[in-house]
């Protein structure tokens, strides 16, 4: 399955890359990530709790980055093996310094999936990457603006995580919301109120009013 | 490690205690708990309505619901409904015209059933299709279970 | 003999049992101290084996023997060989891999079990699976046919040369000279995928080792318990007496449940052994998708050579057939693809050679068609082309080539499954594509309906093929009959029963010949301490080689009936009749003696009998038939298309079918039915998804879609009888008739529906996607 995308940071991109070598930042970015230990110059390896649709459960995962060129590139390859299955993805991404201070990220990356996550969750592992992408870049520089602002003030940085059960439930609402498109959604919509105007017509209708 | 919780529950018209896991499911319950294996498992997923039940009237899947869901609630089974002697109207039609081949869907096909003819006594064989589009069949076509069903609403309102 | 209730639509006997919860299947098996089994299942399509970590789940309380390979010691060996290479044909390759145990070094296909797991309940095993911890090294895995064959592909078996599994090629005549003569060669590739039997209750086994009586018990969902049973005693060491394998009421069978020696079935009896206790394994329904065999993919490079007449000169075929990642099946499936690639045609010349080719999926083995439907599809196809091409009739052009009625016993040249040349018995093909045609109004729906749905815009289509089925296969079957002093007669046969309504019709065969109900017969079926010697039911045999042992065992009866009674009433014969659980003198009502009396007489229990008397009123005999008998079939359905959503309604099917004598129309009808529901699942709505890694995708049944009654049409059939010349009761097997012709119906019915397109389809299954994809980018 082929994933691509692109994220624009509020932040340089010396401090991007900072954050994305950084482990206890990249813990926090990962969903359910419980930890995540740097065993080696480019090696980290962790456990996260991972909910895909119907199938959750714990991954443990290995994440090697090679080829680096900071601060403008990196490619990074996930390993996450679990009862539910197994994940193997391999992603390049690019830094690229744009207007007003800021950063676009590109990054594309393959990543295959087996066990019980590719038969029963299959359908869901593209949608659920994409968001889990998302909302681990948006907490990702949720941290750049926090410690670039702590730089500024010279006060202690303050920047929460989303909790594992928030960060579900975003997902959630990104699957859900990407099932329902927001075209289907106006027309939905505009249907039931028609039938709501309907079924009060027919009401008052009815009682003579 | 795993308490156990006790549950009430009536079964085809008796009282069974018994002290479960929260985690077993019903269909487990009500097969190896309580011995009544006329209740089958085809998925545990939900999508083939062999392990279809009644409770408290309404047909569920019991492999998606947990016995201790079933708690102070009542159950009926395929064990409820007749006996090889005393054979309920409706299990009397499938054997008339052949609505069975293995005989594993069809408990769920007749719990599905009772409810369904309880509600419309007078079906159109697209009723019945669409009534039963619930429960896969993988010997027979349906075509013998339609012809049983309409057998049995005759069988019923004529008794 | 009086016919009184064969060819009588008699309900069943079986029935009360099933419709109330009291019927006996293999989950319902409780016995007390029964330990559950899980198995630990790889998620990797093709890796290498280099440890497994068992240590935390046994510190799991409740969990009693985790056992690998390893475990296993010299007890671990592969699974037999289910059929040997055909002896008879020249330059075979035939390599045999079958099935392990439990993995050892290599996984070859995504599910294969790696360990097992024993506990106190299925709950906690299934927990302790998932403690266990796998090192593997991933492989690239095999799934395309063609890719498997290149040099440079990873080879699944390492031991051998390349991917091929087996190869075989065939000829009839002399296709190469018939393709110079002919006027129009059409050449076309067909893909051609199946799915899942997807029998509504998975699989199942419960072993029981009585230490104190040194006996096996083993309850298991297989279609054939004698060869289990002797494979069981051969591998442990055991006497065959010594081991009783039980099929009780098993929920649907359709050909995967056959005696595969699956993994679990070596390894639950040694579990079973070792531990001295009873032990069940039931597979769950994701389980089945991985654990359960299933048919597989076959790319078929095909010509037809017809004269500008349409007659049809010479069929060639080169194909390839995936059987996954092991063969025990060796060249059954592809020989009846072969077998049935000529149809029901009279063609003098043929060549085809088969590849088989293993890749790292799941097993293929015979599901319900067997080959037959792939062999069906591509000559239906070929025809239907030519008949386009030559601006003919579909029908015209069939019946131009059928093989005349005076032609049979008719030798097709080559051989069958069972090593046998291939013959089809007798035929008479014209009547029943004229009955079909009739009964579906087909010349007024081309002439007067068609145009009219298509001025209102709608995509209506009609379909009609015909197919031979081969059935009734050897090798034999046995059966044992018994009148107890009761007056109940007993019945002991090796079969196994899925559905398919033996209690009754093998209760109505003898029911004629020793003069009782049907309702009085007490069938045994699938159980081998009550009968050890046959095969198993599969290939649409129960119906030929069953039955007809039945009829041979209920007259050898009869005649000791008679014989029995003549001497007790001191009168012929011939002046004797049987009825009701009567012997009576024709003319003297009061000269009657019941069975049950007569039995009893037969066997003193003081006295002397004469020299080579044989005691009670019991018979046993066996039937082997010389080879198997072809039935024959016509299909005919109307579809409409939804050109938007592209579902499809059918409006009307149609089926002519002729399988001999018909034993039970009842229950005939319903096998037809149960057939057509899995033929249209092949042609519109199953597909097994594999992707490149050889992961399934559609694992479960809310993806793999089975047609419910929604999806299913009404349909009508007609029968024809065209009496066997191979067996006494004249019979033809059915029980994979309903399927066989439904893809290549499909097809042309879309194709009809859709003319305005212009379609050309060569792939099945279809499914709405496809159909949409096809249609994109045609006018």
């Amino acid at each position: 399955m082929k994933l691509e995308g692109e994220y624009t940071f509020d932040g340089p991109r010396e401090q991007v890359w900072e954050l994305v070598r950084d482990p206890d930042v990249l813990v926090t970015a990962l969903p359910g990530a419980k930890s995540l230990e740097q065993t080696g110059e480019n090696e980290y390896e962790g456990e996260m709790n991972l909910r895909v649709g119907p199938v959750a459960g714990v991954f443990a995962g290995r994440l090697v980055v090679s080829n680096e060129q900071p601060p403008e590139s990196c490619t990074l390859a996930v390993e996450g093996k679990g009862k539910q299955g197994f994940v193997d993805g391999i992603g390049h991404v690019n830094l690229e310094a744009v207007e007003d201070n800021k950063t676009l990220m590109k990054y594309e990356g393959d990543v295959q999936v087996g066990g019980k996550l590719a038969s029963v969750g299959q359908r869901l592992v593209e949608t659920a990457s994409k968001s889990i992408i998302r909302q681990g870049l948006d907490t990702m520089n949720n941290a750049l603006v926090a410690r670039l602002e702590a730089q500024q003030t010279g006060e202690k940085m303050e920047f929460t995580p989303p909790s594992e059960s928030e960060f579900a439930v975003s997902v959630a609402r990104d699957m859900a919301g990407e099932a329902l498109s927001s075209k289907a959604f106006k027309w939905i919509i505009g249907a039931v109120v028609i039938i709501i105007l309907i079924i009060i017509l027919v009401i008052i209708n009815q009682n003579g009013l | 490690m795993n308490d156990h919780v006790n549950v009430s529950i009536l079964c085809n018209g008796k009282k069974y205690e018994r002290m479960v896991e929260p985690r077993l499911l019903l269909s487990d319950f009500l097969r190896h708990e309580l011995d009544l294996t006329g209740t089958h498992v085809g998925c545990e997923h939900g999508v083939c309505g062999a392990c279809t039940v009644l409770l408290d009237g309404l047909p569920v899947r019991s492999c998606l619901m947990f016995a201790v869901q079933a708690n102070s609630h009542e159950v009926t089974t395929v064990e409820g409904l007749g006996t090889p002697e005393n054979l309920h109207p409706i299990q009397e039609a499938f054997w008339e015209a052949h609505g069975l081949q293995c005989g594993f869907c069809t408990p769920g096909f007749l719990m599905t059933l009772v409810p369904f003819l309880k509600e419309n006594p007078n079906p159109t064989r697209e009723d019945i299709r669409t009534a039963i589009s619930g429960n896969i069949c993988r010997c027979t076509g349906y075509q013998h279970i339609i012809d049983a069903v309409q057998l049995a609403a005759e069988k019923m309102s004529n008794p | 003999m009086t016919k009184k209730y064969l060819g009588q639509p008699i309900t069943r006997n079986e029935d009360p049992r099933l419709l109330t919860g009291q019927a006996l299947f293999v989950d319902d098996v409780d016995m007390p101290d029964m330990l559950h089994a899980a198995f630990l299942r790889s998620d990797y399509a093709h890796a290498r084996l280099k440890g497994i970590d068992i240590s935390t789940a046994l510190e799991r309380p409740g969990v009693v023997a985790v056992y690998t390979a390893e475990s296993m010691g010299a007890d671990w060996e592969p699974g037999p060989p289910l059929v040997s290479p055909p002896p008879t044909v020249e330059d075979v390759v035939f390599n045999s891999r079958r099935q392990v145990p439990l993995v050892k070094d290599k996984i070859r296909h995504v599910g294969e079990p790696i360990a097992v797991v024993i506990a106190e309940s299925r709950y906690i095993a299934e927990d302790a699976a998932e403690d266990i911890l796998v090192d593997l090294e991933p492989l690239e895995a095999v799934i395309d046919l063609e890719a498997a064959l290149e040099p440079d592909s990873i080879l699944i078996h390492e031991d051998l040369e390349s991917n091929l599994a087996a190869q075989l090629v065939q000829n009839k005549g002399d296709y190469q000279a018939a393709r110079e003569q002919a006027e129009l060669v059409i050449k076309k590739r067909f893909i051609i995928d199946r799915g899942a039997a997807a029998a509504m209750e998975n699989r199942g086994i419960v072993a029981d080792w009585d230490v104190k009586s040194q006996q096996l018990t083993v309850w298991d969902t297989t279609q054939a318990p004698i060869p289990i049973r002797n494979g069981l005693a051969a591998r442990y060491g055991l006497s065959e007496h010594q081991v009783r394998v039980i099929a009780p009421f098993i929920g649907g069978g359709f050909g995967p449940k056959m005696m595969m020696f699956y993994p679990e079935e070596l390894v639950i009896p040694w579990v079973a052994m070792k531990l001295g206790r009873p032990v069940k394994w039931i597979e769950d329904r994701r389980e089945n998708f991985y654990a359960t065999t299933q048919e597989r993919v076959q790319y078929h490079d095909a010509e037809i050579a017809l004269t500008r007449e349409g007659r049809v000169l010479g069929i060639s075929d080169q194909f390839l057939h995936d059987t996954g990642a092991y063969d025990p099946y060796g060249l059954t499936i592809p020989l009846n693809t072969q077998s049935h690639l000529l149809g029901v045609y009279d063609i003098p010349n043929f060549t085809s050679e088969i590849k088989v080719v293993f890749t790292n999926k799941v097993l293929s083995t015979p599901v319900r068609g067997a080959g037959r439907p792939q062999g069906v599809y591509v000559i239906e196809r070929l025809l239907d082309m030519a008949a386009k091409e030559l601006g003919m009739d579909k029908v015209e052009i069939r019946k131009l080539n059928f093989i005349p009625p005076d032609a049979f016993p008719y030798e097709q040249h080559y051989i069958d499954q069972a090593f046998a040349p291939l013959i089809f018995d007798s035929g008479n093909y014209k009547p029943a594509i004229e009955k079909a045609v009739e009964l579906i109004g087909y010349e007024q729906f081309i002439t007067e309906d068609q145009p009219r749905y298509r001025a209102a815009g709608r995509h209506v289509g009609i379909g009609i093929v015909a197919f031979p089925e081969t059935t009734g296969v050897g090798p034999y079957e046995g059966a044992r009959i018994t009148i107890e002093p009761s007056g109940k007669v007993n019945v002991a046969t090796g079969v196994g029963t899925q559905g398919q309504g033996h209690f009754t019709t093998f209760a109505q065969i003898v029911a004629d010949q020793v003069g009782v109900d049907p309702r009085n017969v007490n069938l045994v079926t699938g159980d081998t301490a009550e009968f050890h010697w046959g095969t198993g039911t599969f290939a649409s045999r129960g119906a030929v080689v069953a039955a007809n042992a039945i009829h041979a065992s209920a007259m050898a009866v009869r005649k000791k009936i008679l014989e029995h009674a003549s001497k007790h009433f001191g009168a012929p014969q011939e002046e004797l009749e049987i009825e009701d659980g009567q012997v009576r003198v024709s003319d003297l009502p009061r000269m009657s003696i019941s069975l049950g009396e007569l039995a009893e007489l037969a066997n003193p229990l003081r006295g002397a009998v004469e020299p080579g008397t044989e005691p009670g009123l019991e018979a046993t005999a066996y039937f082997g038939p010389k080879y198997g008998a072809t039935a024959f079939g016509v299909h005919s359905m109307i579809l409409e298309v939804d050109i938007e959503t592209m579902t499809v309604d059918i409006l009307r099917y149609v089926i002519v079918e002729d399988c001999g004598t018909v034993l039970n129309p009842l229950i005939l009808e319903g096998q037809i039915h149960g057939g057509v529901s899995m033929g249209i699942g092949n042609a519109y709505y199953e597909k097994l998804v594999y992707d490149e890694n050889g992961q399934l995708l559609n694992a479960s049944l809310a993806d793999y879609l089975i047609p419910t009654a929604t999806e299913m049409p009404h349909i009508e059939i007609e029968h024809q009888e065209t009496p066997s010349p191979l067996n006494p009761l004249g019979s033809k097997g059915v029980g994979e008739a309903g399927a066989i012709p439904v893809p290549a119906l499909f097809a042309q019915a879309l194709e009809n529906a859709l003319s305005d397109y212009d379609l050309e389809i060569s792939e099945t299954p279809l499914s709405p996607n496809q159909l949409y994809e096809l249609l994109k980018g045609r006018s």
